[in-house]
């Protein structure tokens, strides 16, 4: 099996395919304090892509309640526990995080899917360790996670009052979730039709309906369970990152790159979506002032969702501040502490990129802070705080300016049935 | 699990399993939705909102859990660093 260089692990590892690179990575980053688990993602893609008959199941993009919720149900729990009887014990990380991009997380020294399925699998065809989840799996996307179940044996209803029932004291949060389009997809590497592939230009992980056969290869493999198989048209689907509009070619783009449906839609304003340069061996080329490189690889605030599994995952996470560390480790690997380090006391750039957040739908290239003068200094929750009215910049593809957002003092606006009164 | 009981010996039910939990995690997880909403520009009521609606299942949980009063200093010494300030976004020419 060929090696190819994970930088996400620190280290080379094995891959059914040679390694190819898009000279630009559709990349995102989900901040997940900010999520409320409203949905709004969810229902955007949806009602864009998946509203059809046989697609009933199909939440390309999800919000799943952590840690006992997830959709299929368990799907992280399952590989977890798979790749832990592979190899007992020997899923860890060695050596600590680092500046260096191609190991910025420290070596990982367990096994991946690709690995742990080489030593452990057969007949050779079975190249990626996974598991084909169970229709009943599939059928709860965020339901009754939150919810009291209703009645027993009444299907499709729940609990009228079940909001309002006392609530556990325990820690949870919400963990939004849509395709990676990872750099060495496990559903691409599976495809015994080669039906999958990864666009040179932008690194999107398409699912050719023409060559598909239905055979689920994809959705075994896919560690984060993201392509889902259609049983009236007997193929695969999956998320197709809104290439059209990441092309520029929906019509309210005027031709300009354009984020997703699910990330647009987000009024929580917990999403950034990007195309990210690329070096020929993998790694993200520096690109200093593109929102995306900076919260990953300068501020370090944003983590991939098991870079363990070995696929790296193009989706980065904020993790939550108020989870236990253990948990988080494991899910995000041993960023974490530097992450929550710093993204609980914000310094004045991270404060500045932050308020790119959701200011557009358009894709953003480069951003620019131009300094202004200190507005507030005091503590927050114990950390100290210094606020500035900086002027953070956004451009787009070509170097057009997109917006920019600068600090004002509150102003009062008379509500409109008192507009003329004195 | 939903329309049915677990079966007894499907290992992945989780069944009378405890998760660490205490009045800080609560307090860290409304401290944090404070604190984003009000960077955003959410008021006070707003953010109060937020938290008193029983469908945003985290927020409300903290509610319950630490009460109206503890959750209103909480989003006060919010508003005391990121309500003092309106952020503007004034498009760069786009259509």
């Amino acid at each position: 099996m060929p090696s190819v260089k994970n930088w996400q692990l620190g280290r080379d590892m094995s891959y059914p395919y040679e390694a190819r690179f898009p000279s630009r990575q559709f990349a995102f980053v989900f901040n997940i304090n900010r999520c409320i688990a409203c949905q709004s993602c969810t229902m955007a893609c949806k009602s864009t892509w998946t509203f059809s008959k046989g697609q009933e199941h199909m939440w390309w993009a999800n919000v799943e309640t952590k840690p006992y919720g997830g959709y299929p149900r368990f799907w992280d729990v399952k590989i977890l526990e798979q790749l832990e009887e592979a190899n007992p014990d020997g899923q860890t990380w060695s050596g600590a995080p680092s500046d260096a991009r191609d190991r910025p997380y420290g070596q990982y020294d367990g096994q991946t899917i690709f690995e742990a399925a080489h030593r452990t699998l057969s007949p050779d065809s079975a190249r990626v360790l996974g598991y084909l989840p169970t229709d009943e799996e599939w059928n709860s996307p965020n339901i009754y996670e939150d919810n009291p179940v209703g009645p027993k044996g009444v299907r499709n209803r729940l609990s009228e009052t079940g909001e309002r029932l006392p609530v556990h004291n325990t820690w949870f949060f919400y963990l939004a979730r849509i395709c990676n389009h990872c750099s060495y997809p496990a559903c691409l590497a599976a495809c015994p039709r080669k039906a999958i592939y990864k666009r040179p230009e932008d690194g999107i992980v398409l699912l050719d309906q023409e060559q598909c056969r239905g055979y689920r290869k994809c959705v075994e493999a896919c560690p984060y369970k993201k392509t889902m198989y259609r049983g009236n048209t007997r193929t695969s689907e999956k998320c197709i990152a809104c290439y059209p509009r990441v092309e520029g070619k929906d019509p309210e783009s005027g031709g300009d790159p354009m984020e997703t449906r699910c990330m647009a839609a987000c009024i929580g304003q917990v999403r950034m979506q990007g195309l990210v340069k690329i070096d020929e061996d993998g790694a993200w080329a520096e690109d200093r002032w593109n929102p995306l490189y900076y919260m990953v690889h300068v501020a370090k605030v944003a983590l991939p969702l098991y870079p363990q599994f070995g696929t790296q995952p193009n989706g980065y996470y904020i993790p939550p501040r108020w989870v236990p560390r253990p948990y988080l480790r494991q899910m995000f690997g041993p960023g974490v502490d530097l992450a929550l380090e710093r993204s609980a006391a914000p310094d004045r750039e991270l404060l500045a990129v932050l308020q790119l957040f959701r200011r557009s739908n358009r894709i953003i290239f480069r951003y620019e802070v131009k300094e202004g003068p200190k507005v507030y200094e005091g503590t927050l929750h114990g950390r100290p705080v210094v606020l500035y009215d900086d002027t953070v910049i956004a451009y787009g593809k070509d170097g057009k300016e997109l917006f920019r957002t600068t600090v004002e003092e509150p102003i009062h606006i008379r509500p409109a049935i008192h507009a003329n009164s004195i | 699990m939903p329309y049915d009981d677990p079966e007894a010996d499907d290992p992945h039910v989780l069944v009378g399993v405890s998760l660490p939990g205490d009045a800080s995690a609560t307090r860290e997880m409304a401290e944090a939705f404070s604190d984003e909403f009000a960077q955003m520009g959410f008021d006070r009521d707003r953010i109060l909102r937020l938290f008193r609606t029983p469908f945003y299942a985290g927020a409300h949980a903290a509610l319950q859990l630490l009460g109206e009063a503890e959750v209103g200093r909480i989003v006060d010494e919010s508003l005391r660093v990121f309500g003092t300030q309106r952020h503007v976004v004034r498009s760069g020419g786009l259509r």
